[in-house]
C-alpha cells in the first residue's frame, strides 16, 4: 500500500490514491449501470419488438428522425444495442433507422439524461444534459441519413442479416413475427426471472468495461501530474481531440461516463462534451461489436466520420454555447 | 454441470459486489467517497445486487435467454472465461478495496491535481455551501463541520457571514492601511460559529472565499480562528499548507483547496495528517485580489472531521 512508483516526474502512482479514486468511481457509477441493465432486461423480456417497429413512421426520412428518439422509450446502452439492431434489421427495419437507433439510443435516453444531470450538478447540469441529448440525436440522424445513400449490402457484413431483396432499399417497417421479441411463451414469474437473468448478463458485460475504464481514469486522475496535460486542455481543437481519444480508449458505458467526464476538470466543457457524445457512439469495444453487424470498412469509416463531425461541432460551435459559463 | 457452476460464479460475483457496497455504506466509510446525495443509491444498489445475484445463481441454466434463441444477446453468458473475468474484474478489486483502501488521498494525488486558485470558479452542487461571485449570502449550513454545535449559533440567511471567513485578528491595526483588510465589522460577527474553546470555527473554504469577499474579511477581522485540515509541508519549516478536498460528486473529482499557514518553528506532523490550527488570518493585496495567510499561534494533531470532504 505504501509503494510508490515514480516512473517519471509527471507520473507518481500509489495504491492508496488509485484505490480511493477507483472505488469512488465504482460506488458512484455501478448503481447507474445496474439501473440501465434492469431496464434493458425488462424491455427484452416484456416488450415485443413489434412495438418498437410499429411506432415508426412509414416515410423513410421521418422514420430515421423518429429512430433517434426510440431510446427515450426503450433505453438500451451501447453494449446491448448491437444485437437488438441486428435483429430489427433482420426483420425489415431500414438500415438507416437501425444505425440512427444504434448511435442515438445510448445517449438519447432518460437514464443517460439523469446520470448526466447528476454528474454535472453544480456545473450547469440542465445545459450539459440537453446539449448532450440534442447533439447525440443530431449526430445520429446525420449518420443515419448518410447511410441511406448506401446500399445495405455494401454496409452489412455478409451473412450478418437476412433481408429480402425487395426490402433492402425500402423504408416500410415489417412487423416481427409473433413472440419474436418476447422470445418465448412463458408465465409472468418465468419472464420475470428471465428479465433478471438478462439484466445480470447485461450488467456483467457492461460493468467489466466500466471497471476497466474506471481503473484507467483513476490512474490518470491521481498519478499523472495535471500540469503535464494542461497544454492539451488549453487549445480548443487539441483538447477536443484529446478527450475523444480518451473516450475511444476508456470504452465507458454511457450510463456512467458523465461521472468520469466530470472529473476531467482541466479540460474545457466542450471537450468533455465531445467525450460524452463520441464515446457512446464509438470506442474500442464498439469497434468489435459493430463488426459483428457491419463490414470492417464501414465501421472504420463510421468511426472516422463521427470523430470528425463531433470534433468540429464541439470545438467550433459549442465553444460559443458555453462562452461565459465558467466551466 | 459446467454451465451451472459458472452460473454460480456469476451469482457470487453479483452478491459480492452488493456485499461490498453494503459494507461501505453501513460502516460509514462510504461517507469519504461520495457526496451525500449519492449514498442512498449505493445502499439500494447493494440490496438489489444481492437479490438478483441469488436469483441468477439459483435460476435454471437452461432457461431460454433474450429474444430468439438463435440470436441471444448474451451468447457468452455461460462462458467460463467470462465468469472468471467478471469475478476478477468486478468483485476482486472491490473486495481488495475493503481491506486495503485508506479512504483518503496522500500528498502525491494532491500535488498532481494542483490547488484551486480561485474558489469562486469552483463547480459546486446546487444548495451547497459554495457560492458564486454574485451571491451575497453564504448559507449557515456552510459553516465548518468541525465547529462545536452547542457553542455556535446559526447564522441568519440574510447576513453576509454564514460562511466562515478570515478573521485576521493580527491585522486589526494594519487593516486600515492594507486595502485587503477592512475595518472591523458591525457586530454581525456574533453569528459566527464558535468552537468549544470560544474561537471562531472556520473552514478552509471560508478563508478562501474571503479572499474575494470584502464583507467576510471585515467579519473575520480581529478574531482568533480555528481551522481543521490536512498538513502538507511547505518549502521551509516555518510554513505549510492546510489542505481540504472539495468534491462535487465523488472523491474521484476531488479538488484540493489550501490555505498557507505560517508557524514560528518546526513541527512534527505526518504528511496529510489532520491538524487543528488556531491563529489569525492576514490578507495581503496582490493585483486586484487579496490572498490569505494563516498566522498560527498553535498547531496540534486532531481527529479527522466526520465529513473529510467539503461539498
Amino acid at each position: 500500500m505504501q509503494a510508490k512508483y515514480a516512473l517519471m516526474s509527471w507520473f507518481t502512482f500509489t495504491w492508496q490514491n488509485f484505490l480511493f479514486s477507483f472505488l469512488a468511481l465504482a460506488f458512484e457509477g455501478l448503481p447507474f449501470v445496474l439501473v440501465g441493465s434492469l431496464i434493458s432486461g425488462a424491455i427484452a423480456a416484456f416488450v415485443p419488438s413489434k412495438i418498437i417497429t410499429g411506432i415508426l413512421p412509414k416515410n423513410g426520412l421521418l422514420a430515421t428522425l423518429a429512430s433517434g428518439l426510440l431510446g427515450l422509450c426503450f433505453p438500451v446502452c451501447e453494449c446491448g444495442i448491437v444485437p437488438v439492431v441486428r435483429r430489427l434489421i433482420n426483420k425489415g427495419l431500414p438500415v438507416s433507422c437501425g444505425v440512427t437507433f444504434m448511435l442515438a439510443s445510448p445517449i438519447v435516453n432518460p437514464i443517460v439524461a439523469f446520470s448526466t444531470f447528476a454528474a454535472f450538478r453544480g456545473q450547469a447540469p440542465w445545459l450539459n444534459m440537453w446539449t448532450r441529448l440534442v447533439l447525440g440525436y443530431f449526430v445520429a440522424v446525420v449518420a443515419g441519413l448518410t447511410v441511406r445513400q448506401f446500399k445495405p449490402e455494401s454496409i452489412l457484413r455478409k451473412g450478418a442479416v437476412k433481408i429480402p431483396a425487395r426490402k433492402r432499399l425500402a423504408f416500410s417497417i415489417s412487423p416481427l413475427p409473433d413472440a419474436a421479441m418476447n422470445g418465448f411463451e412463458a408465465t409472468f414469474p418465468e419472464k420475470l426471472i428471465a428479465a433478471v437473468r438478462m439484466a445480470c448478463d447485461d450488467f456483467i458485460d457492461t460493468a467489466i468495461y466500466f471497471m476497466i475504464g474506471a481503473a484507467v481514469a483513476a490512474t490518470f486522475n491521481t498519478a499523472v501530474d495535471q500540469q503535464i496535460i494542461l497544454p492539451l486542455a488549453l487549445e480548443p481543437t487539441l483538447s477536443t481531440v484529446s478527450m475523444m481519444a480518451i473516450a475511444l480508449v476508456l470504452t465507458l458505458c454511457s450510463t456512467s461516463d458523465a461521472f468520469i467526464a466530470a472529473t476531467f476538470v482541466s479540460f474545457p466543457i466542450f471537450a468533455r462534451m465531445a467525450f460524452m457524445v463520441f464515446g457512446p457512439m464509438f470506442d474500442l469495444k464498439l469497434f468489435f461489436l459493430y463488426s459483428v453487424l457491419f463490414k470492417k470498412r464501414f465501421v472504420i469509416g463510421l468511426g472516422i466520420g463521427l470523430f470528425v463531425l463531433i470534433g468540429l461541432i464541439c470545438s467550433r460551435l459549442l465553444i460559443y454555447l458555453y462562452a461565459g459559463q465558467a466551466l | 454441470m459446467r454451465a451451472k457452476l459458472f452460473n454460480l460464479v456469476n451469482g457470487i460475483t453479483l452478491i459480492g459486489v452488493g456485499a461490498v457496497l453494503l459494507d461501505f455504506f453501513f460502516t460509514g466509510r462510504l461517507d469519504q467517497y461520495l457526496h451525500p446525495q449519492f449514498r442512498p443509491w449505493t445502499l439500494v444498489a447493494g440490496v438489489i445486487f444481492c437479490v438478483v445475484g441469488i436469483v441468477y445463481a439459483a435460476a435454471k441454466t437452461n432457461a431460454r435467454c433474450c429474444i430468439d434463441g438463435e440470436e441471444c444477446v448474451h451468447q457468452n453468458a455461460n462462458s467460463p472465461v467470462r465468469a472468471v473475468v467478471a469475478f476478477f474484474v468486478l468483485f476482486v478489486p472491490l473486495a481488495a478495496g475493503v481491506a486495503l483502501s485508506k479512504d483518503s488521498y496522500d500528498q502525491h494525488a494532491v500535488l498532481n491535481r494542483g490547488f484551486v486558485q480561485d474558489i469562486t470558479k469552483l463547480a459546486s452542487r446546487s444548495g451547497s455551501p459554495a457560492r458564486t461571485q454574485n451571491d451575497q449570502v453564504i448559507p449557515p449550513e456552510a459553516l465548518g463541520a468541525d465547529m462545536d454545535e452547542r457553542a455556535s449559533e446559526p447564522l441568519p440567511q440574510d447576513t453576509p457571514s454564514s460562511q466562515p471567513g478570515p478573521d485576521a485578528a493580527a491585522n486589526g491595526a494594519t487593516g486600515q492601511a492594507n486595502p485587503a483588510v477592512p475595518s472591523p465589522d458591525d457586530g454581525s460577527s456574533q453569528y459566527l460559529p464558535k468552537a468549544a474553546d470560544g474561537n471562531v470555527a472556520l473552514e478552509v473554504t471560508d478563508l478562501l472565499y474571503a479572499e474575494s469577499e470584502d464583507s467576510l474579511r471585515k467579519m473575520f477581522a480581529d478574531k482568533t480562528i480555528e481551522v481543521i485540515g490536512q498538513y502538507l509541508p511547505g518549502s521551509d519549516a516555518k510554513q505549510f499548507k492546510l489542505v481540504r478536498m472539495f468534491i462535487v460528486c465523488c472523491a474521484a473529482d476531488a479538488r484540493p483547496l489550501a490555505v498557507p499557514v505560517e508557524v514560528s518553528g518546526p513541527m512534527t506532523v505526518t504528511e496529510m495528517g489532520w491538524v487543528k490550527v488556531v491563529g489569525k488570518a492576514t490578507f495581503t493585496q496582490k493585483g486586484d485580489r487579496s490572498h490569505v495567510v494563516l498566522q498560527a499561534d498553535k498547531v496540534e494533531s486532531t481527529d479527522p472531521p466526520a465529513e473529510a470532504m467539503l461539498y
